[in-house]
This record gives C-alpha cells, structure tokens and sequence, in this order.
C-alpha cells in the first residue's frame, strides 16, 4: 500500500502478461540492467525492488513479477489486489499476446477502477520488422501510459518507470486530499468503494459459475471491501 | 508448635491456610487450597488440557470417520465400520453438556471439601512436616481421582497427572504451569528486554500491549474470526500511529517495535485466535488435505516445473523446501510462519536457477511451488493461511518480499483447489481415470522391471527409470545407480569378451605361425648330403706345371 507520511512511499506494481512475452527481461535491465546475461547476481527475477528518488521524494518500487502461463490467468486477482500500479507488457511481433492486454485491461478497470496506474509496454521493438501488432491501433487505444520498449536495446524501459512513478505519486496524493477533505474520521473505518460489478450476464445465463470474492483492503485510515465477480464460464 | 487435642472445636492450622503450592501465600478453600494466584494458573493449564484434548478427539473422530469412509469405498465394502461412524458423533454433540455437569460437580465438590476442612481433625502437625505435606499431597492426588474433576476425561490420565503433580510438588517448585508455557515465558521476557532499551516509550508500550491482550480475553468468546482479526489490526495500527505521532519514531525503529509487538500478542493469544471455532477452517484444512491427498499422481511433466531432480542438488533443495513449508504450522508468531515461506522459496529459487543456470521468473516458480505444495501437503494450510492474512502485521503482507511469497503460496492453494484436466493438459478422460484411481500415469507393468533384470532390452529400464523419477527422488537415486552399474557391468562384459576375442586371436596366430613352419619344414625338407670323396686337388689344373718334387739325391759317398 501507498503509505505516504511525506517522508517515502512505497508502490506494489504488478507485472502482467503473456508468457514468454519478455515481462522478467524488461524487469531485469531496468532493476540490474542486464539483458540475457550469465553473470546475473540474483537467484530470482520474480520479486524485485528499487529505490528511487523523484522531486526530492523517496520512493520503493516493489515490483512482482506473475505467471504468464494460460492455465494461471483466474489467479490474477489474487496477485494484483493492492497494487498501485500494473504494468501490461506483450509482444509487437505476437498479436495475441496483444489481445490478451486488452482483456487485462478490461478486467483491471472492472476491477480497480482507477486506483490502479496501468501501463501498456510493447516490448521487442528490436524486432520491428517482424511487427504484427500496428502501433497505430495500439497507440489509439490508449492515449496515456503506452510505451514501447525493447529490453535488449535498453530501450524506453527508464521512461516507464519514471512516468508511472509518477502518476503514481499523484494518485496517491489525490487520495489523501480526497481524504483530509471529506475529514473522514480516524476511528471510524468507513466503508466507501463497495463496487458490485454487473459483469457479462450472457456469461451466467449461458451455464457460466460466477465467483464472487470479497476482498477488503485496508489502508491507514479506512477499510475498503472490493466485489470482485468473475465469471467462469463451464465447458 | 505443640501438639494439641483433637477435640478442641474446629481448628485451622497455620500450614493448613497456606497455599498448597507452597508460595507462601496464604490459600483459600473456595480455590481448593490454592492462593489466588496459583489457582488461576491451575484452571488455566486445565482449561487449555480440555481443549487439546477435545482437538485430539475432534482428529481421533475425523480418523475414524476416514477409515470407515475408505473402506466403504474400497471393493470389499464392510458394512461393519459404517454405522460405527455414524454412532460415534452422539459423543461429540454431548461434549459442551458434559462439560457443563462437570462444572456442576466442580461446585459441588468444592463446598464438600470446605465443610470437611472444617470437620476434619487436624492431624498435621507432625514433627515431619514435609513427609506429612508429601504424603498429604499423594492422598489429595488419590482423592482427586475419584471426583469428577475439572481436568480430566480418563482416569488413567488423572491419576498420572495427580500423581505427577504430587511429585513435583515434593520439590516445592511454586509452579507447574510455567512450565507448559515455556515459549509464552520466554516470549515475554524476551519482549520485557527489548522494551527496558527503550525507556519510557517501552513502558507506554508495555501497558498498552497488557490491556489490549487483558480486553481480548475478556471478548473472545463471543467474537468471530473477522473481528477479532480487525481488533487485532485496528490495535497494530493504533500503536504504530501512536509511536509515530507522540514519540517521533523512525518508520524504522516503529517496524522493529511493531514486529516485537506482533510476536508478543500473537505468542499470548495463538491458542485462542488460531483456527477458531467459529470459522470453518478446519473443514477447509481437510478438504485441501483430501485434495492433495487425491492428486497424487500428478507429476513434475505435467505441471511444466523447469526443476531436473535428478541433480542431486536439485533433489536437495526440494527436500529442503518440503521441509521448510511444512514447519510454518509449527510457528506461532505470523511472521515466523511468512519466514518459512521465504525460506521454502528461495529453496525453490536455487533448484530452478541451478537446473536452468538463469535467474527464475514467475513463470518458473509458481509450477515448482505448487509442485512443492502437492508433494508437502503441509498440515493446516488453510488455516495458517487464513491466521496470518487476519493477523499479520499489513505492512508486511502488502508489499514485502515475504508478501510476495505468500500470495504466491495463496495462488498455489487456489490453483490445486480449481485445477482440472485442462491445467495439466490432459484429456477429461485422462484425468478422470487418474483422479478416481483407476489409472496412474506410472504405468506399474514398466515400473516392475529393474534396469538390471531388463539387461537385454535397456530401452525399457531406462522408461521405466524415467516414468519413476517424478515419483520419488530416492528411487530416481537408485534408479540412476541400476543404470549405471548395468552400464558398468556392460563395459566389464565387453571387456571380458575383448579379452577372449584376443586370447583366441593369439591361440590362432601361435597356430598359424606354427602351421607355416610346419609347412615350410616339408616344403624344404632338411637334407643332408654326403660329401663327395675327392682329392683336395683334383680341379687343381695348374698342379701339372709343379715341378716335380723333389727327389732325394744320393751321392757316392
């Protein structure tokens, strides 16, 4: 969680995408700056932090890495509760791995509102002849937050980060004006945010199972419950 | 003190209002001799005796329950198990009435004993007066089995703890219960230490902590889980607010005081606020353990774990994480429970660096945890989990590398409790058969063959080696030593014949090289000639021009 208290905050930002799609490339040249590289130092490229300092502001970065594979996709929810920030990575020579950001943004959205800073990362522009995804289309879609990176090149990733570093910092701020405005007291957690989400209900009606989870967040002042529904069509 | 005539009235003596435990108090008859103090402990080690007890019946039942469950599934059904299941639950539901005859018989018992306080002729005014006290103790002991105590369910056990505890009165130690919750005393001391560094800040903090475990003991009965778990969480964030407005604290040092904090109050409230009756977590924690239980047959393959066991290494570090996943519900404190995790996955993490030499990503390591999960089966899993989401100190849930393991753990539970045919890519069919046990994806018929045996077709041992590696690492081990001792028995054999091969080559060639002198002996049979009788001179041609010899002359003489 954004614990502000002025002095440093730290972030949760996920990393989400397709396998194979360079999502722990990305994070490694951009934590070690090292690409493919055989004398990388640490045991694991799934949980990776960094410091940085931006306007005089101390921030962490923890950044989790997630399983790409198809079969995970239902657990996403449980890896991106909490998070400040999402960061969509796929491929520009892989169109699907491209559709699959669009539905992670959808869900996302749905999900988080916009509590959550997303970022949509086209990694692998070294291999720009192969393009399959045309930046025109991808570039429409969102206008803010689309990057295109590659990890071999080293390119556009130091970009990212800073840029959703900071709109994360402003979405952090603007909670907590939010908050001294309303002058919601400390003791009273008050329960605001309860999304219920009417989602698909072709998916329910056509012999779909709906999971509801009911998460709830607390934060230095307030409990927030989420209705996350999911639905989960049977074959 | 002198010896003093029976009939004089009632008569209480000196050592008989002193606390049985020995103190030094004075005691009190309503508490069964015992001073305030010792009496509370006394209830308080019963009360938790009663209910590890109940847990043990709770399990002895659900073991029960199993048996009868399997065997009714199993071919040659019985039907005798069966309703033996069904009639033991009657137990179960009487329990809280039982419990509540027995606090009637408590009472009763209670005021007996002080009328016969009164009644009774004091006779303990020996000489001896800690032979008279021991042996007083002992008829206490033998007594006290006989009522229908607080304590006990079996007599048997009565007896061995009164007497246990008629012995150690001997030595006049002022408490036993102290020493069943020795980690609570050490945590707390441990605890008093940390905070006498911190001067007035730590006494602030030492009074809030007594009144905040003071207040849940006094509402935990009527609490559920949820609430307690936002008592908790509401006091953690209270303090560290606290600390940080009113004493100016480094975000640092409040973390290391909180963490203190945490493993205090969670070290004195675990018995109460882990996996409680109010929840249903311990029905979750059998349906997880059945699941795993079911899933068995599910190998390193299907799940696409990048770990290759049969490095020893490998092999080593998966044992390691096995162990570690399986300790977590051995701790109390939730982030001694988040440490085992970190600890589990770093073993992960070196298995799947070693076999890949690349650092893992995601990819890699939630298949090997939930590989890990399955081969574990850690006991109480659902409930740990569900203890340290409620009690965990959120800070470190959230954002921490430890948090990030545990959600990993959460994925893994959450993917073995939906998983299917298509998550580990089989036909419906498939995994229906494998799931009902009908089919293992061992293959027994290629199992049975060692690699030895299956000297002559070494195809087949090596399947058979390969299809039981994910079954074992032992076995892998063996199998792995079978194959190279066949290998090794293959090189002696070919070895063996080379060496025959070169014998024979010999006899043959010392054979050849004797035919060929054979037979250039009869091509040039050996023949000897004899020489031709001659004079030395006969082709002498120039003797003709010798002159002739001499001729002796004779001379007249």
């Amino acid at each position: 969680m954004a614990s502000g208290g002025g002095r440093s905050s730290s972030f949760k930002v996920v990393l989400l995408g397709e396998g194979c799609v360079g999502k722990t490339s990305v994070v490694l040249r951009y934590c070690e700056n090292k690409f493919n590289d055989k004398h990388i130092t640490t045991l694991q490229a799934s949980f990776l932090t960094k410091k940085l300092n931006i306007t005089g502001k101390r921030v962490n970065l923890a950044i989790w890495d997630t399983a790409g594979q198809e079969r995970f996709h239902a657990l996403g929810p449980i890896y991106y509760r909490d998070s400040n920030g999402a960061i969509l990575v796929y491929d520009v020579t892989d169109e699907d791995s491209f559709l699959k950001v669009k539905n992670w943004v959808k869900e996302l959205r749905k999900m988080l509102g916009n509590d959550i800073c997303l970022c949509i990362v086209g990694n692998k522009i070294d291999l720009d002849k192969e393009r399959h995804v045309a930046e025109e289309e991808a570039e429409s879609r969102w206008e803010p937050g689309h990057y295109h990176t590659s990890a071999k090149l080293n390119k556009g990733i130091e970009e990212l980060f800073l840029d959703l570093c900071k709109r994360m910092m402003e979405t952090a701020q603007a909670d907590e004006r939010l908050l001294k405005g309303s002058g919601a007291g400390q003791s009273v957690p008050s329960r605001r945010g309860v999304q219920i989400v009417d989602d698909e209900p072709q998916a329910a009606a056509a012999g779909g199972l709906l999971f509801i989870w009911l998460t709830h967040t607390r934060t230095r002042t307030h409990t927030r419950i989420h209705t996350i529904i999911m639905p989960f069509p049977l074959n | 003190m002198s010896q003093k005539p029976e009939r004089r009235g009632i008569h209480v003596d000196q050592s008989e209002l002193l606390c049985k435990k020995g103190c030094g108090y004075y005691g009190n008859a309503a508490w069964q001799g015992l001073c305030s103090k010792c009496w509370r402990e006394e209830y308080q080690r019963a009360k938790e005796r009663q209910i590890q007890e109940d847990w043990a019946f709770a399990e002895k039942l659900q073991r029960e329950e199993e048996v009868a469950y399997a065997s009714s599934q199993g071919p040659s059904s019985q039907p005798g198990p069966q309703p033996q299941a069904q009639a033991t639950p009657p137990h179960a539901a009487l329990t809280p009435f039982s419990k509540f005859e027995e606090k009637k018989t408590n009472e009763k018992m209670r005021k007996v004993t002080t009328v016969k306080k009164f009644f009774s002729p004091s006779t303990r005014i020996a000489p001896k007066k800690g032979l008279v006290e021991r042996e007083d103790r002992t008829l206490r002991a033998w007594r006290g089995i006989f009522s229908p105590s607080w304590e006990m369910g079996s007599p048997t056990e009565a007896l061995v703890a009164r007497l246990r505890e008629g012995h150690e009165g001997k030595t006049s130690s002022p408490s036993i219960s102290r020493q069943a919750s020795l980690e609570t005393d050490r945590v707390s001391k441990d605890f008093m230490e940390f905070l006498k560094t911190m001067q007035r800040p730590g006494r602030e903090i030492h009074k809030q902590c007594r009144a905040f475990i003071e207040s849940m003991a006094n509402k935990k009965q009527d609490l559920g889980a949820d609430e307690l778990s936002e008592c908790v969480q509401d006091f953690y964030q209270n303090l560290s607010d606290r600390l940080m407005s009113h004493f100016k604290g480094s975000s640092e040092s409040v973390e290391r005081v909180m963490d203190q904090v945490e493993k205090y109050i969670m070290t004195r409230l675990y018995k109460s606020v882990f996996c409680p009756e109010t929840t249903d977590d311990e029905k979750k924690d059998l349906a997880t353990q059945h699941r795993i239980r079911a899933l068995h047959w599910v190998t390193i393959e299907m799940l696409c774990v990048s770990m290759d066991e049969e490095i020893p290494e490998v092999s080593d570090n998966v044992v390691k994480a096995i162990t570690d996943v399986i300790e977590m519900d051995s701790k109390r404190v939730p982030r001694d429970k988040l440490a085992c995790i970190t600890q589990c996955s770093k073993h992960i993490f070196s298995a799947i660096k070693i076999t890949k030499k690349e650092p893992a990503s995601a990819d890699d390591f939630l298949p090997a945890l939930i590989y890990i999960v399955l081969k574990a089966n850690p006991p109480r899993l659902q409930s740990n989990i569900q203890y340290i989401t409620r009690f965990c100190n959120p800070s470190r849930l959230m954002t921490g590398e430890d948090g990030y393991y545990f959600t990993n753990l959460c994925c893994a539970v959450a993917f073995i409790e939906k998983l299917d045919a298509q998550s580990l890519n089989l036909d419906t069919d498939e995994f229906e058969r494998y799931m009902s046990g009908q089919a293992s994806p061992r293959r027994p018929t290629d199992d049975g063959g060692w690699p030895l045996e299956a000297g002559p077709s070494p195809q087949g041992g090596a399947a058979a080696a390969a299809s039981s590696v994910a079954v074992n690492p032992a076995l892998a081990q063996l199998h792995h030593s079978l194959e190279q001792l066949s290998g090794l028995s293959e090189r002696q054999d070919r070895l063996m014949e080379g060496a025959r091969g070169l014998q024979e080559e010999l006899v043959s060639w010392e054979e050849g090289v004797r035919r060929e002198v054979q037979h250039i002996l009869e091509r040039y049979p050996l023949e000897v000639r004899p020489p031709p009788a001659s004079a030395i001179d006969t082709e002498n041609a120039e003797t003709d021009r010798l002159p002739p010899p001499l001729t002796p002359q004779v001379f007249a003489g």
